[in-house]
């Protein structure tokens, strides 16, 4: 008798929700995670607020200590030459204050943001569904079909031409076509970019915008909720969720390939020499790293390597956590609660795409796109305040200490004086995030969110239903649909898919 | 009013004579109407210095659909295709030079790559089938996707069937060349950077986009579709300029009994009751019509042709977000003789087909990054071919006539910055400065020069910001969002009226799809499709 039912290879937030939802079947599961602590990059991606509603209520995380702190402001557009824009979760709030700035886009917001509802309600249907097979049509498909076919007739007619024709657009297009100041243009659009190798003008990014609010309650300004106790407790909540449902969580066992003979899978050897077995390996690491490196080459075939091996992981995210010994004064910034949400830094659309231009030939633009938390202000930690910046765009093997410099110098133009109370600074380039976390190219979403690695074809085709092609290998992180972000998707997902092959199985 | 047609096209370029063509040969009473004094739109061949003939606007043909060959006739009407060999990429101290004789391509090749020459067989034949799957999209009424309604859907169960048949490497290339730009695509392929950078180019010609922008991988297939049209060499430059393929088509309708009238501005489309009647001319005269179809782009035809009030506003508002975005210039030069290129002197074999300025991808990007910032291209992306030496009758014997597409030029300059007549000559000046980095005799060789801006493009042929497609080519506004979603059906909410033209499906360049696929969609919707198939 093998040792489990499932091995989830990797103790990420989707690895840990995949075990647990297989736990919860029934199963003997096993989660296993190369690092100290289990959670992955829930402590790099620093909002929470994406994660499903449905995982929340089935792993009943509440009870196992998950609280999620959503502060009234969403996020903050703060700019050196004009008053910063906040964007609250009640619409008209926003369109109020953005009133100071331009009346007719003050008119136009609430009507954007009950646009970008519509179309997020129907991705999340979308995000909720297996992608259909594309080579024959499966029997299984038709519920799925339906349902996607009843919501698309419930857009109606209009939304309907509306969602095909917004979805490849670029995101500076689509803000474009609603505002008029550059300002709320891009403080809008930037979101459709954040952890991509993409600038606001490129087609699909308006894409990734509506995905990111797709499932929750984001609508134009995107959603905000941090945990209670930080992304630690987020992390700690589902490792509980996973055990309290019979899983095993454990902690540094770095998985070193997976064992297969005849054609299927039989477990995984770790990098200490132990095996593993199980007939089942769901990898919650990007899907270039489980096809590439742990699967045998013999067996993948020289196709799949290739096909695997152009998978785009183009890492352009850094991560860099502020220690400061106060509270900056964010100039103009008059009401303090405004910065308890996302705190952005994308002044037009011309300066975040330019900050993307300098990226693609390899270097840093001098101002970067950011965007920043300042988790402390929810629960102050001692008279110091902790920031966490994410910045775009950062060339893969950048110098750490520049990017810190170049972060500073761009958060002291919204909040001069920020350098003198800065009493350390850490920088994660997305080297060190790959390095760090075992991310492919150190992209924080496993692999581009383009729309040539979307839906059925992400990350390829006929690998998209998180079975990768060979018997017992399955793909449950976010590197499947539906895709990145803190969401528990595909970990959701791919648990139903595996539960279903194991029920026919017998 | 004295005249009555069954139809009136609007506009004499080669999609209104296309159209015109196969409703006169259902039989229909037609007459095209063209501003200009010449036929052709933006196929168009013009004397523009003394003894020197242009295609003005386009200058190759790769696209035009077979089917429109065949169906008129247009050989019979005087056109000829001279294929034109190869691409060569002039480069400091050295070239990349792709021939027709595929064995010279694969030795040239692998002077750069081992690995690239390997490939490239393989990539031809996987886009060459490719081409073969996109073709039937190109001929298909796109449905709406807003109605449910299974018979619309159907020509596209064929589509979805021969989809699931793909072998699952062709499926995985189809989504690609869908979503991808055009340098990813084919970074998977090549490594050769002035070759990736030559090839990609052709996925940002007419468009606002570079070649790393996603969605510029599909038009990288329309260089296989000509190919493979084994009956007839579709690519190549027609025997009299662009404005051959244009007067083969009029002579064709003219054949099959249109009436064509140029120097005849359509200054209204009349429009009575929701419906459209005829239309009046700039000179006053009016023209009744069963139906108009109208061959101009959709700005110029519903806003400069319709009376305000006419349209419901929301369709106003849709049209309104229609992007043209114009991105290329024109360099016309003719010559004394011929450009000496530094990395390969003589008047070889390599001065025949086309000379593309594209030596790496970075710099196809940066030429990019200028137009996105309201400046034309610092160092632009040229693609030149020089018609006289396959058509020498363009030109006075021993002179020459050489065509220069360039991009980008915004038709936005920033900064409040408009196309005076110094902008203009500097754009000019730029493109022949990139030249002569290459061929620094191009100067001394000049006896005559035509710059045309996109705002020229859109004063001298009519299209709107100078989009040589009648409308961005970008994803939002292909099949059923063109050129707006709802109506890429030929069909506007005005009925009997009509488009005809590339602001229609599938889109621009010299294919003439738009025009006869909206002409048998009238035919079919007046259940005249019988009798045409009987003629044809």
């Amino acid at each position: 008798m093998p040792d489990y039912d499932v091995i989830v290879a990797g103790g990420g937030h989707n690895g840990l929700v995949c075990a647990a939802y297989l736990a919860q079947a029934g199963r003997r599961v096993a989660v296993l995670e190369r690092r100290a602590q289990a959670g992955g990059i829930v402590e790099v991606l620093h909002t929470a607020g994406r994660l499903q509603a449905a995982v929340i209520d089935d792993l009943d995380l509440r009870a196992h200590g998950l609280e999620l702190i959503r502060p009234d402001a969403r996020m903050i557009a703060l700019r050196e030459d004009g008053p910063p824009l906040t964007f609250w979760s009640d619409a008209e709030r926003t369109a109020e204050g953005l009133r100071a700035v331009s009346a007719a886009d003050a008119d136009a917001y609430p009507r954007f943001d009950a646009h970008i509802r519509e179309l997020a309600g129907f991705v999340a249907e979308v995000q909720a569904s297996i992608p259909p097979r594309l080579d024959r049509a499966a029997i299984g498909d038709a519920a799925a079909g339906l349902r996607l076919a009843r919501a698309y007739r419930r857009l109606g007619a209009r939304a309907a031409r509306e969602l095909t024709r917004v979805l490849p657009m670029a995101a500076a297009d689509l803000v474009g076509e609603w505002f008029g100041h550059d300002a709320i243009r891009a403080a809008l659009a930037a979101r459709g970019t954040l952890f991509t190798a993409m600038g606001p003008w490129s087609a699909g990014t308006a894409l990734v915008l509506v995905a990111d609010s797709a499932g929750n309650d984001g609508g134009a300004a995107g959603q905000t909720a941090l945990p209670r106790g930080g992304p630690e407790a987020l992390a700690g909540a589902l490792v509980r969720a996973a055990r309290a449902a019979g899983a095993d969580v454990r902690t540094g066992a770095e998985v070193a390939r997976v064992i297969t003979r005849d054609g299927r899978v039989e477990g995984v050897e770790l990098a200490s020499g132990e095996q593993i077995s199980a007939p089942a390996v769901a990898c919650a690491v990007d899907p270039k790293t489980a096809l590439t490196r742990w699967l045998d080459p013999v067996v993948a075939g020289p196709r799949l390597r290739w096909r695997a091996g152009n998978i785009r992981t183009p890492g352009a995210t850094a991560r860099i956590d502020l220690a400061l010994s106060g509270l900056p004064a964010f100039a103009r910034v008059a009401d303090g609660t405004a910065l308890s949400g996302r705190s952005v830094v994308a002044p037009g659309i011309d300066a975040v795409e330019q900050a993307f231009d300098a990226w693609k030939y390899g270097g840093m633009s001098d101002r970067p796109y950011l965007e920043a938390t300042i988790p402390t202000l929810a629960e102050p930690d001692g008279d110091g305040h902790r920031m966490t910046v994410l910045a775009q765009w950062v060339p893969y093997a950048a110098d750490p200490d520049e990017v810190g410099t170049k972060v500073l110098a761009a958060l002291e133009r919204v909040a001069p004086g920020i350098g003198g109370l800065v009493t350390s600074t850490t920088v994660r380039t997305p080297a060190a995030i790959e390095r760090e976390y075992g991310l492919s190219g150190g992209h924080l979403y496993h692999a581009e969110p383009g729309l040539d690695q979307f839906f059925a074809w992400r990350p390829v085709i006929g690998l998209a239903r998180h079975r990768l092609g060979l018997r017992g290998l399955y793909l449950c992180g976010a590197g499947a649909h539906p895709g990145g972000g803190i969401t528990g998707g595909p970990g959701r997902n791919a648990a139903r898919e595996i539960l279903r092959d194991l029920r026919r199985a017998g | 009013m004295a005249e009555r047609y069954d139809a009136i096209v609007v506009g004499g370029g080669h999609n209104g004579l296309v159209t015109a063509a196969y409703l006169a040969r259902a039989g229909l009473r037609v007459c095209v109407l063209e501003r200009r004094d010449v036929l052709g739109g933006a196929a168009v061949t013009e004397e523009i210095v003394p003894g020197f003939r242009f295609s003005v606007a386009s200058y190759v043909v790769s696209l035009l659909r077979p089917e429109i060959v065949r169906e008129l006739e247009l050989p019979r009407h005087g056109l000829e295709i001279l294929p034109l060999d190869g691409t060569f990429t002039p480069l400091e101290g050295d070239h990349l030079w792709r021939r027709n004789d595929h064995s010279r391509t694969l030795r040239e090749l692998r002077r750069w790559s081992l690995s690239d020459a390997e490939a490239y067989d393989e990539y031809g034949i996987a886009m060459a089938q490719m081409a073969r799957f996109v073709k039937p999209i190109l001929s298909a009424v796109p449905p709406d996707q807003g109605r449910i309604d299974p018979r619309q859907w159907l020509p596209l169960r064929t589509l979805g069937r021969s989809f699931a048949e793909l072998p699952r490497r062709l499926k995985d290339a189809f989504i690609q060349l869908m979503t991808m730009s055009a340098a990813d695509f084919l970074d998977q392929w090549f490594e050769t950077d002035p070759l990736k950078a030559t090839m990609s180019a052709s996925g940002i010609i007419g468009t606002f986009q570079g070649v790393r922008s996603p969605g510029t991988a599909y038009v990288l297939l329309h260089h296989y579709m000509g190919e493979i049209d084994g009956a007839f060499r579709a690519w190549g430059i027609p025997r009299g300029g662009t404005g051959g393929v244009s007067l083969a088509i009029a002579s064709a309708a003219r054949a099959l009994g249109a009436e064509i009238r140029t120097e005849a501005e359509v200054a209204r489309i009349d429009v009575s009751g929701g419906r459209a009647t005829g239309v009046t001319l700039a000179s006053g005269e009016e023209l009744a019509a069963g139906a108009v179809l109208s061959s101009a782009d959709p700005r110029v035809t519903f806003t400069g042709l319709l009376d305000q009030g006419t349209l419901d506003p929301e369709f106003r508002a849709d049209l309104a977000r229609y992007k043209f975005r114009g991105s290329s210039g024109k360099v016309n030069l003719a010559l004394d003789g011929l450009p000496d290129f530094t990395c390969l002197p003589g008047r070889g074999e390599h001065l025949r087909g086309a000379i593309s300025f594209s030596p790496s991808v970075d710099y196809m990007e940066r030429a990019y990054d200028d137009a996105k910032y309201g400046r034309f291209s610092a160092r632009p992306y040229v693609d030149m071919i020089i018609p006289t030496l396959v058509d020498p009758a363009m030109a006075p014997p021993g002179k020459h006539v050489m065509s220069c597409f360039v991009q980008y030029a915004p038709y936005h300059l920033a900064d409040g910055a408009e196309w005076d007549d110094a902008a203009r000559e500097r754009f000019g000046d730029t493109v022949i400065d990139t030249i002569a980095e290459q061929a620094p005799n191009i100067r001394d060789l000049i006896v005559g020069r035509q710059v045309l801006t996109p705002l020229d493009i859109e004063r001298r042929i009519g299209l709107t910001e100078g989009n040589i497609f009648q409308g961005e080519l970008s994803l939002e506004q292909l099949f059923f969002n063109r050129p707006v979603p709802g109506w890429a059906r030929f069909r506007t909410p005005i009925d009997d009226l009509w488009i005809c033209g590339s602001g229609a499906h599938p889109g621009g360049g010299l294919m003439g799809a738009p025009g006869r696929i909206a002409a048998l969609e009238l035919l079919r919707e007046r259940g005249r499709r019988k009798g045409v198939r009987a003629r044809l």
